[in-house]
């Protein structure tokens, strides 16, 4: 099985450094080095990095790039970046999902505008074909490069509150790259002869794409290079955070966490089934009044017409003791009415009384003891709102847990990065 | 995997189940843990469930689960008998089992109804082996 697998090009520097290796999406990937818990509570007090490099990425460029995305991408690329709702730009990325006519997910995706017509498409691992083929089915017209770089870019993450204070370090003009960087916004390329490739470049001289992005819910950056600098950008990020006590995390630790912080797992939180009715409605181009949508695109008819559809739900339960899946959903009467998608530790927070704290909490009680909590997503039939109580049942155990608007509390990500420097 | 087999601490004193459990003779009772592989298999453990006191339980028998940041596992018992202690710091300090797996991270204490099911137990050679064919 393993063997089957494919490696990225810091699979040694995994091994070496004593990793928990594991199959992720195709790709051997390191699960944990010596502590999943650590790894995860890093990324919440200081900082930590994460090979992300199994991930694919789709280049989309010509005249009719935009059409193109604006047809398979359920976000409106024509009215999503803040509160006035104004078209995507160069040095903006944005969240969504590409459904197939069915209203399904065939993946979650962020896209970077690098140029006018010059589109970057990040997906989940081992989607990079899927994706490609996915957009050439559905060009119609010649003008549209489409190129799957999958295996041919290094992306690793960043995260944690001394992300800045370590990409400072090792930035050629530090001060540049953080003016005006808000949060889903990016800057520079992974190419030399790339847009914007000045922009953005490590004191060796090296490009690198900087995003102001990430998987955890907390501070930092994604970083896309070009695979020759890969390995040695990676290197160099872990030198220069020994100071901030950054450490290499694995996938363990990036799951409890954006478990935590509410964002999906493609595949497993989102999937073969209609896009409504979750918690991440930014993804879609709802109109004003949420009857409607602000464009068509593949798939829109099905998710108007899926009525029945279940409803996706965050919870949260009341320590930190999990159910295993395959696991059901069962109300207050015994009844089963959905299952669970995603059940994890998030060893960060914990309860006092009902409401979550995080250890990053400043208003967190003196007696209040944070030992980790249980946490996921499930689906279910009746649409049950936020304090609700329902029971998680698998073959060994059930384990009661509180549907919640949100699960940990006080995340990081959105801060301006002038307060983290 | 995490640690080489090289690099495992595998007590001699101790004997060893398929599961991974270990079992130690102490007087007329038996202590029950896992072994230094099982919790660098399992990761972060951050909870361990342990039977009551003074239940009766067969050798196979679930008597506990372990858990980590990555999985419920169930606990086996490697041998039959009655419990006569369960590990009370474990509650509040799971990662003994981490940290000193043949020491503070034991679970259950046991009184043993068939010492002939000890004596089957893997040595610490033995276990050896069947790591090394995993």
């Amino acid at each position: 099985m393993a063997s089957a697998s494919k490696k990225t090009r810091l699979h040694g520097w995994h091994t070496a450094h004593g990793a928990n290796m594991a199959d992720f999406g195709g790709y051997e990937m390191p699960l944990w080095y010596s502590s999943a818990k650590n790894e995860h509570l890093a990324v919440l007090t200081r900082a930590g990095t994460f090979d992300t490099s199994h991930m694919a990425t789709v280049l989309v460029s010509g005249s009719e790039a935009l059409d193109l995305l604006q047809l398979c991408f359920t976000n409106d690329l024509a009215a999503c970046i803040g509160k006035d709702k104004k078209p995507l730009f160069p040095g903006r990325c944005v969240y969504g999902a590409f459904l197939n006519e069915q209203g399904q997910v065939i993946d979650d995706a962020i896209i970077f505008q690098i140029a006018e017509a010059d589109y970057m498409v990040v997906v989940n691992a081992g989607m990079g074909a899927a994706i490609a083929g996915h957009l050439a089915a559905h060009k119609a017209v010649a003008d549209i490069q489409i190129t799957d770089l999958t295996d041919n870019l290094g992306k690793m993450d960043i995260q944690g509150p001394a992300a800045a204070k370590v990409m400072q370090k090792i930035l050629a003009s530090p001060e540049a790259v953080f003016d005006k960087m808000p949060y889903f916004s990016f800057k520079g390329h992974f190419n030399e002869s790339g847009p914007g490739a000045d922009a953005v470049r490590l004191t060796d001289g090296a490009p690198i794409l900087l995003s102001r992005t990430g998987y955890t819910g907390e501070f930092g950056f994604e970083l896309f290079t070009a695979p020759e600098h890969f390995v040695n950008l990676w290197e160099t990020v872990l030198t220069a955070g020994e100071e901030f006590n950054l450490i290499a995390c694995g996938l363990a630790a990036r799951d409890s966490l954006r478990a935590g912080a509410v964002l999906p797992l493609s595949h497993q939180d989102i999937g073969p089934w209609p896009f409504v009715r979750h918690p991440w409605p930014f993804a879609l181009p709802y109109s004003d009044d949420k009857t409607g949508f602000t464009k068509s695109f593949v798939g829109d008819q099905a998710l108007l017409a899926a009525e029945d559809a279940d409803y996706t739900l965050p919870f949260a339960g009341y320590d930190l003791r999990k159910v295993s899946l395959p696991a059901a959903v069962l109300d207050p009467d015994g009844k089963e009415i959905g299952t669970v998608l995603t059940c994890a530790t998030d060893m960060a927070v914990g309860r006092c009384g009902e409401p979550i704290y995080s250890i990053t909490s400043p208003d967190t009680p003196e007696d209040c003891k944070i030992k980790g909590l249980c946490c996921g997503f499930v689906k279910v039939g009746p649409p049950l709102s936020a304090g609700q109580e329902v029971t998680l049942k698998d073959a060994r155990r059930r384990i009661k847990v509180r549907i919640q608007e949100d699960i940990r509390p006080n995340r990081t990500a959105r801060i301006a990065l002038k307060k983290m420097v | 995997m995490a640690k080489e087999i090289s690099e495992l601490t595998l007590q001699d004193d101790v004997r060893y189940a398929e599961d991974h459990e270990w079992a130690k003779k102490e007087g007329d009772t038996i202590k029950i843990g896992i072994s230094d592989y099982a919790q660098d298999q399992l990761g972060d453990i951050v909870f361990v469930e342990l039977p009551e006191v003074d239940s009766d339980l067969k050798k196979g028998d679930e008597f506990g689960t372990v858990e980590s940041t990555k999985a419920v596992s169930e606990l086996y018992m490697p041998l039959s008998g009655k419990v006569v202690a369960v590990n009370e710091a474990l509650p509040d300090d799971p990662e003994q089992v981490n940290k000193d797996p043949y020491g503070g991270g034991w679970m259950i204490e046991i009184e043993p109804s068939d010492p002939a099911e000890f004596d089957a137990m893997m040595d610490k050679d033995a276990y050896l082996e069947m790591l090394k064919g995993l």
